[in-house]
This record gives C-alpha cells, structure tokens and sequence, in this order.
C-alpha cells in the first residue's frame, strides 16, 4: 500500500482553500466538507471549481486490464510496461511540482518523451517566446494599475470566471500610484462573455481576431487601412480604440492561449506587436491566461530540470522536438509504443485513444470502453494531499494543502514508486 | 571516521593562512585539530604539493526564479550547442548561459564551488525560486530578497511612515520569502517605468510616489543596519549599463554617508563619457573611491566574450538595452506591484568597442581596487558571462602576460582607452582564495564557510597546481563537502543536497496585520499564500534550513 497521505497542513493555517481546477489558483475559496468527501463551495468560488469540488474521492481499486487488482501489483506491471518501452510518451501531465518532478525522473530513466494536454497551446507560447518574446504583466498587476484592459475573445464561461472579480472590476485598488477609471473592451464573439460588464464591444469571430488587432496596430501607427471592416469590425470602432489605446497610462490585452484555435501563434504575435508599438511611447503589457491542468506547472518545472520546455525527449541527449514531439501525432504514427497518462484533477480521466499499451495514473476512472492496461488511483493536489503550483503568469506559485482525510497517493508518489521498482 | 589530508599548501585567509604545508582532519563533515598521533586516522588521502582552499561561494549568481526560467526557456539553442549527455551527470541536462537546475548545480561543484546565493528573488515569485534552487544539487544556497519597488515599500516612505515601521516590513519579507539577504534593483525606476517613466536618476522623482531613488537606498539601507543583517544591503544601483553612470555611482556611495552597502555588478555602473565614443572607464575614478571607503564591498560581473543572456529585474533597463538582443527576441515583465523583469539574449563581442571596453573596465576594477577583503569575483552569472568562465577571469587575474595577450586582440581603440596594459598587479593565489572563499563567506555572515579552521564546515577544494590557472581552477582533484568527497579530478562522484541559509529576524506584528489587509484589498493572492514556511524548504527531509542569527542594533 501506498503511505498513508494523511491531511497535511504545511505552513500557515488558513482558513480558505486553494482552487486547483484553473490557473488562476484562486486561493481564497471558503468550502464546507460533505459526508461523502465532496465539498460545497461556500464564498469566493466559479461554476468550474463548483462542480470539481463537488466529486467524491475517487475509490475505485487499482486495476490491471479492467481487473481490480492489489496497489503493489498496479505498481509491478505498470513498472514492467514502461521498462519494456522503447520509448514511452509521458501525456496528461495534470499534476503539479512534485508530480512532475517525479515524472521527469521517470521520463528519463524510460528515454520518454513529455507533453502536456494542452501541450499545443503551452507549446505556441514557448515558440513564440523562442522567437520574438513579449512583455507580459501579472494578475496584481493588472487589478491596480491597467487602465484600459482588452480582452480578446476569452471565453469565461469555461474557465477563469474570478478573473473579473480579481482583475477586470475589483472592488479596491492601490490609489498610491495613478489609479484612473478602468475601461473593459471586449473584442470577440460577445456570446463567450455574457457575465462580464465591458465599456465597449468590438463583436468579431476568433478568426478575424488577427485582423482586428493588426487593424489596431496600423491605426496606432498612422496607417491607412485598406480593409473596410478589418474582422468585421467598423473602422470607427477600431479608431475608438486606437484613441483609447492613446490615452491609456497601462493597457493590457488578455487572452487565452487554449481558446484561440489552431491559428493562436499568428493572433497572438499580432498581440506582441501591438504591445510592442504601444510600448515605443507609452506602457502596454500581455496577460496569457492558461496552463490549466497543472500545465503551467509541468512547463515550468521541467523547463528548471532540464532546460527545455515540454515536449522534450529523453535520449542519450536532451531532444526538444516541439513539431515531432506533439501527444496526437506521436500516438497516431504510433512513433511511441506506451503512454503514461496522468490526470490527477479528474478533469481529463480518458487517455487519447490509442493502439499503444496506456497506464493512467488519474483521480477518476477513465470513461473509455477499452480499459487501460493498468489504472492506479491518485488523489489531487488540495484536496487529498498537498502541493505546489505555478499560477497562469508564472509568477505566483502557490502551496496547497489537504482538505479531507484520504488515502490516495499523489502522483509523485506513485511515479517515485515506479521509479523504485524499477 | 578520522579522515586526513596529508600535506596539501594551505590558502586560508581568513586564518592568516599563506601557502604553509599542513595536514587538514576530517571528522563527521566537520574539520577538526589535529589528532595527538597523526596515525589515528582512518582514511589518508595524499595531497602533497597541492593548493587546498576552502570551497568557493559565488555570492551574485543567478541560479533560480522566474526570469532565470524565463531564459532556459527562450533560449533552445543556447542548449543544444551545450548538451550534456546522458552518464556524464548523475542527471541528464544541458545549458550554456541559461543551463538547467541540475546542469548548474553539477557544473559549480566540478569547479569546487560548495555555495551559490541568488541575489534577486522577488518575494512574489520566493516559492518558485526556492524550489528551482532545491532542485539545484551539490551546493548550498540562499537568496536575497528584492525591495525599493514594490508598492507596499513606495506608499510607506511617501507616507513618512516612521523607520521601525519599515524595519519591520524588511524583516517581514526576510522571513516571508526565506531570504538571507535585502537588495534592491534600480531602486524606484522598476515601479516609475510602470508609470512610463524611462530613466530615474539618483535624484529624480518617481512621479507616481513622488520619491527619489536616494530616499529608497536609504530607508533600505539604515533598515538593514537596524536588524544587523551580516550582508548590507545589496545595490543594483539606478542608471545601469548607461555611459556616465560613473556620476551616478559615485554619489549613491557618498550619499550612503558611511553606511555599509554592498555594489553589484560594479563594472556596469562604471562608465564614462570621455573620448570619440562617448564611453570611457570610469574604473579608476570608482576604485580610488572604494579604496577609501571602507563601508563599502562590491563584486564586480565581469564581461566576458560570446553568446550569454542578460536577465535582470531592472525592467526599465533591460527594456533600453532590448535593441541590442541578439538573437532578436526579448522578454519584459510587470511583476505583481513587486517589480519587474527583462530576459535579453546578448553577445559579448571582442571586436565591439563599447564589448571590449566593458571587458578591460571589470578588470581595471578587480586590478585597481586594493583590498580582496571588499571585492568579490562574479560575472553577474549570465549577464555578463556564464559562472562557467571563472577559470578563465582567475587566470586572467593572476597572469598578467596572459591578461596582454587577451588585451591585444581586443578592439584596438578599446584597448587603448583602457589602462590595462599599464597594471601590474597579478592575484596572488592568497587573494583569489580571499575574493572567492573567506570573503563572501564573512559578508554573508556564513560561519564554518570560507575558513579551514578547526569547527569550520569541511568544505575544501583541493587543486593541482598549475601554470596555467584557467586549467588549475576548471577541474579540482578533490572537492569535499560536508566531509564528503564529491568531486574527484572534476567529476562529480556523489549527488549531494545543499541547505538553503536564511535569516528570521522578528517584527512587530502591527506590520503582519497591516499587510494581511493589504494584500486582501489589492493584491491577487491572500498574504499568507506568499509566504514560504520553513517546512516547504526542508521538504520531508529533502532539504535544509540553515537560520542565520541576526544583531539588531536598535
């Protein structure tokens, strides 16, 4: 059996929870616990962190091709599948630091490969950071001193809902400094945004985004703009905000990464140029809201333990193969013959299907007809144990503790465990 | 066990130790008297005619936290080009400038480095950068905490808010993000550049707080004082690599009136405006000023040639020097109303003037200013080159016919503008061991660091010597840490963790309570959610705490 992860309480004693479910890592949710080890969210929570907090822990046994099996027995076979592999893919990734820290371990004792679930976004940013960069502000940041927020096209109904508490209308902020009124401006399919009350609307698809914002960029340079609705949008209305740009003290364009589609790099370097233009005469800055799932954590950490960023391989060299290395793509060309699925949130629980032997390390069964060759019971970071996560600006990394008494492993555990068997 | 080093040549400065002949003991990591019989021992390891110092301790090097990881992961070809493979490490890594944790931990050790200290860790930001510095091996470590732009500071000066009150909210910090030590980058210009401001000299008014960076050094500095910190406030002073900062150095030192500070990266504040350029040493000018103040140490970051990366908390600065990245990209940050960042990849050229002239100007500071006790060897690791060229700097230090064969292929207008070629001295093995050993170790209020004395840590690198220093200093024969044999002939032999040195010196709790309501109203995160406890760094046993005692003076 895995040692007991009974309710650990690291640092301070708080009174308010961590929300593990989004990268915002809102840390100021207030629960009350349920009889069956769910909570109810009391203050301070968003529809996404109702319903995870709502799931029991999960108390489904180990199993091994379907069958309940012993802890040790998971641990023995899943050990004896990856030392079998040439080359394993490392997927998922939903956990935290020390998840990943013991993972990357793994990786490179096996010679696998990591990617994360939102490996394609997460890997858009880091390419466009390895190729031009940006200038990036923070969550606190942009609550105090961001006097005209753009949000391009975020869709807070899927996630980031307290981004409008924290960020876009809160009910205090610093007036040490300048701290004139805020202006909201929303570009976007309005329908993805119902809940937050904006100063003006710029209603475009995701896909004129690029235009839009190239629009922005032309007119704040002075250039005459050929297109005569750039994304469908009036040219007054790009002129409102081009003149809105001008009189900002601090602009900030936030966006998510995950949502902007396949053609996210190219929006979002005409972001980059626009915040670069503002900044030649006056202050602009980009916020990225993403790395859910752990991602940001699984990015940033193994970027420290190894120098790259994800979808990195382990062999007699470090490889970062970011076009090669992508989950879909590795599994369809079947170019790796295992996949290590972790999902320690229990939001992603089904692996990619796939012809290739899977061992999900996950907080909630996978839903897939086909069972994993092995599945091994974990529970998630808050709630069952404790942890570490990096927040969606990579700034703030915040510690979790347990909420409930439980006995599930962490992933860290279970992959030191593999590790130990090995 | 009794373990002996048999007939090494001792460099201890901080023992008055020059090159004698003796036998070191080792007994549960620790170096102990000699034993009444020699023959007591039970391990005898022979180092006759070798150079035994203590381990280095690299007191300004950027090893951990988020612009630090901003750059390894910008920069892949500055790894592919330096891959380590697999078996040559106990971990896999790569990293040239920007190398992984491990890589970093790994590389120090081989170079007989046992300490390596972060010097710009934002209390936002403490968490991840202790965890990146847990996972960087062999070393021991510790960070210092950045203030003098952060907004919570900036509104309590411009409120008069009296000198305890911020004593207590440097000390707050100390403990809230685990650090050993208070710097200060740019002091007020990160915050003005917020407001747009784009240069803030010593005496400017950072418009949004309507104070001056001469204020902020100050408050910081007597806060300093007050809680007895052993290392003085750490400056990063305003103006950074701009030519004529020379001024602007020499006023911020004799605006400290006597008060104890520590320069960093001196050579980029030692600029002038003298000759065709418009760019000139200021070395001499700045080293005959430090010779007389003795209130005042720096380290020096020595520019070095070729490809390295720029990462600094300096935002206003970095963003004026993103013209000259090379490669062509660049990262700028707004962090949390705490500070800033700017990642700029760079290429050190010898052929470049302005290169070439920042390279003979480190040197004229290491050769100029007298005392070892007060100037400590950095290359502000990466900005001005990776720590992986401390080899090189010390050879160019000790050998001076080296040191003008390197100036000859210089830029020649660089050359000549420089006094170099004029400058005598060469390092005495006694100096290098006090500039990399026994005097960071004291600055930092290390006890058992530094010293080969009995009681003291058994850190102890032992070198072949050698004619050429660069070969002598790459690879060590012996590094022990803890008692420990770690490194054999430059090689790691065993993963080691370090302990992480901190300081928790107490505040009243007014402040604690004050800052609970602060970051409750304004801040995206609740106070304690920022504050690292003692049990993040020990990990389950993974790590150490090392708290470091303070002796406040008032």
């Amino acid at each position: 059996m895995p040692p007991v992860d009974t309710r650990q309480r690291h640092g301070p004693h708080t009174d308010s929870a961590v929300c593990p479910f989004c990268a915002l890592l809102c840390d100021d949710l207030i629960l009350r616990s349920n009889d069956d080890s769910s909570f109810t969210i009391r203050r301070n929570g968003c529809s996404r962190a109702a319903l995870d907090f709502s799931r029991p822990a999960t108390d489904e046994p180990p199993r091994v091709q379907g069958q309940a099996t012993s802890h040790d027995d998971a641990i023995r076979v899943a050990t004896r599948i990856l030392k079998k592999s040439r080359r394993p893919l490392f997927g998922g990734l939903a956990t935290d630091v020390d998840g990943m820290r013991a993972i990357i371990n793994l990786a490179e004792r096996s010679h696998g490969i990591v990617d994360h679930l939102h490996g394609d976004a997460l890997t858009s940013m880091t390419r466009l950071m390895q190729t031009r960069g940006w200038y990036a502000t923070t969550l606190s940041e942009v609550r105090n001193r961001a006097d005209l927020v753009i949000v391009a096209d975020v869709d807070f109904n899927d996630r980031y809902e307290n981004f409008e508490r924290h960020c876009l209308k809160p009910q205090t902020r610093l007036q040490g400094g300048r701290a004139p009124a805020r202006k909201v401006v929303f570009v976007g399919t309005g329908a993805n945004s119902p809940g937050v009350e904006v100063d003006m609307r710029l209603g475009c698809s995701r896909d004129g985004l690029g235009e839009v914002f190239s629009a922005l960029l032309a007119g704040l340079r002075g250039h005459r703009m050929d297109a005569r609705r750039p994304g469908g949008v009036k040219p007054a209305a790009i002129a409102e905000l081009v003149e809105a740009i001008q009189a900002a003290n601090y602009c900030t364009i936030v966006f998510a990464p995950g949502q902007l589609g396949s053609h996210r790099e190219s929006i979002i370097a005409t972001f980059c140029d626009l915040v670069d233009a503002i900044n030649q005469q006056q202050r602009a800055a980009l916020l990225a809201l993403g790395g859910d799932d752990g991602g940001q954590s699984a990015l940033s950490t193994t970027s420290w333990l190894t120098g790259y960023p994800l979808r990195t391989e382990f062999g007699k060299t470090l490889a970062f193969e970011p076009q090669i290395n992508r989950t879909a793509d590795l599994l369809a060309t079947r170019t790796v013959d295992c996949l290590l699925w972790t999902d320690a949130y229990g939001r992603n629980p089904t692996p990619p299907s796939t012809g290739v032997e899977t061992i999900v390390i996950g907080a909630r069964p996978s839903a897939s007809r086909r069972p994993p060759a092995v599945f091994i019971p974990v529970g998630t970071p808050g709630l069952d144990h404790g942890g570490r996560l990096v927040r969606t600006d990579s700034v703030v990394t915040l510690q979790l503790v347990a909420q409930r008494e439980s006995r599930l492993a962490s992933v860290a555990q279970i992959a030191t465990q593999i590790l130990d068997s090995w | 066990m009794l373990q002996r080093l048999k007939g090494g040549r001792i460099y201890d400065p901080q023992n008055g130790v020059d090159g004698d002949v003796r036998d070191l003991y080792i007994r549960d990591g620790k170096i102990v008297s000699a034993p009444v019989h020699s023959r007591q021992a039970d391990v005898v390891t022979d180092i006759s005619g070798r150079v035994v110092m203590a381990g280095a301790i690299d007191i300004h090097t950027h090893i951990g936290g988020g612009k630090v990881n901003i750059a390894r992961m910008m920069l892949p070809e500055d790894h592919a080009a330096d891959a380590v493979p697999r078996g040559r490490h106990p971990h896999i890594g790569c990293g040239h400038a920007a190398p992984s944790t491990r890589t970093a931990g790994y590389r120090y050790a081989e170079m007989g480095y046992v300490a390596c200290f972060e010097p710009a860790m934002l209390p936002a930001n403490a968490r991840q950068a202790h965890l990146e510095m847990a996972d960087t091996p062999m070393v021991d470590k510790g960070a210092y905490a950045l203030l003098g732009n952060d907004d919570f500071l900036l509104r309590a000066i411009k409120a008069k808010r009296d000198p305890e009150y911020i004593r207590d909210y440097v000390a707050w910090t100390l403990n809230a993000a685990q650090a050993l030590a208070i710097k200060v980058v740019n002091p007020g210009g990160i915050n003005a550049f917020k407001f747009n401001q784009r240069k803030l000299d010593l005496d400017e008014r950072n418009a949004a707080y309507d104070i001056t960076p001469r204020q902020i050094l100050l408050t910081l500095a007597e806060a300093v004082r007050q809680l007895g910190l052993a290392h003085p406030l750490h400056i990063h002073g305003c103006n950074l690599g701009v030519p004529g900062n020379l001024a602007t150095t020499l006023e911020t030192i004799h605006g400290l009136d006597g008060l104890r500070a520590h320069l960093t990266h001196l050579q980029f504040h030692s600029y002038g405006t003298e000759g065709d350029f418009k760019f000139s040493s200021g070395a001499a000018e700045i080293a005959e000023v430090i010779n007389r103040n003795g209130n005042i140490s720096l380290d020096v970051g020595q520019v070095m040639f070729g490809r390295t990366v720029t990462e600094s908390g300096d935002s206003m600065r970095q963003f004026a020097g993103s013209i000259h990245a090379d490669p062509k990209k660049w990262i700028g940050m707004d962090i949390e109303c705490d500070a800033g960042c700017g990642v700029v990849p760079f290429r050190y050229k010898n052929k470049s003037f302005v290169n070439a002239l920042q390279w003979a100007i480190g040197l004229e500071l290491f050769l100029l200013i007298e005392d070892p006790w007060r100037i400590f060897l950095t290359t502000d690791h990466p900005n001005g080159a990776p720590f992986t060229c401390y080899p090189h700097l010390i050879r160019l230090l000790m050998d001076r016919s080296f040191r003008n064969d390197m100036l000859a292929t210089i830029n020649p207008d660089a050359a000549a503008a420089s006094r170099l070629a004029s400058i005598t001295r060469e390092y005495s093995l006694y100096e290098i061991a006090t500039m990399t050993r026994a005097a960071p170790a004291r600055s930092l209020g290390l006890d058992g660091f530094g010293s080969l004395a009995a009681g003291s840590n058994a850190h102890i690198t032992v070198y072949q010597e050698h004619d050429n220093k660069e070969t002598m200093f790459s690879t060590p024969e012996y590094v022990f840490k803890n008692g420990q044999l770690i490194v054999r002939n430059g090689r790691v032999t065993e993963e080691v963790q370090g302990a992480t040195h901190v300081v928790h010196p107490q505040f009243d709790a007014g402040v604690d309570n004050d800052l609970r309501l602060y970051f409750d109203r304004f801040m995206t995160v609740r106070k304690d959610s920022i504050q690292v406890s003692d049990d993040e760094i020990r990990d389950n046993g993974r790590g150490e705490i090392v708290v470091h005692p303070t002796t406040p003076t008032c």
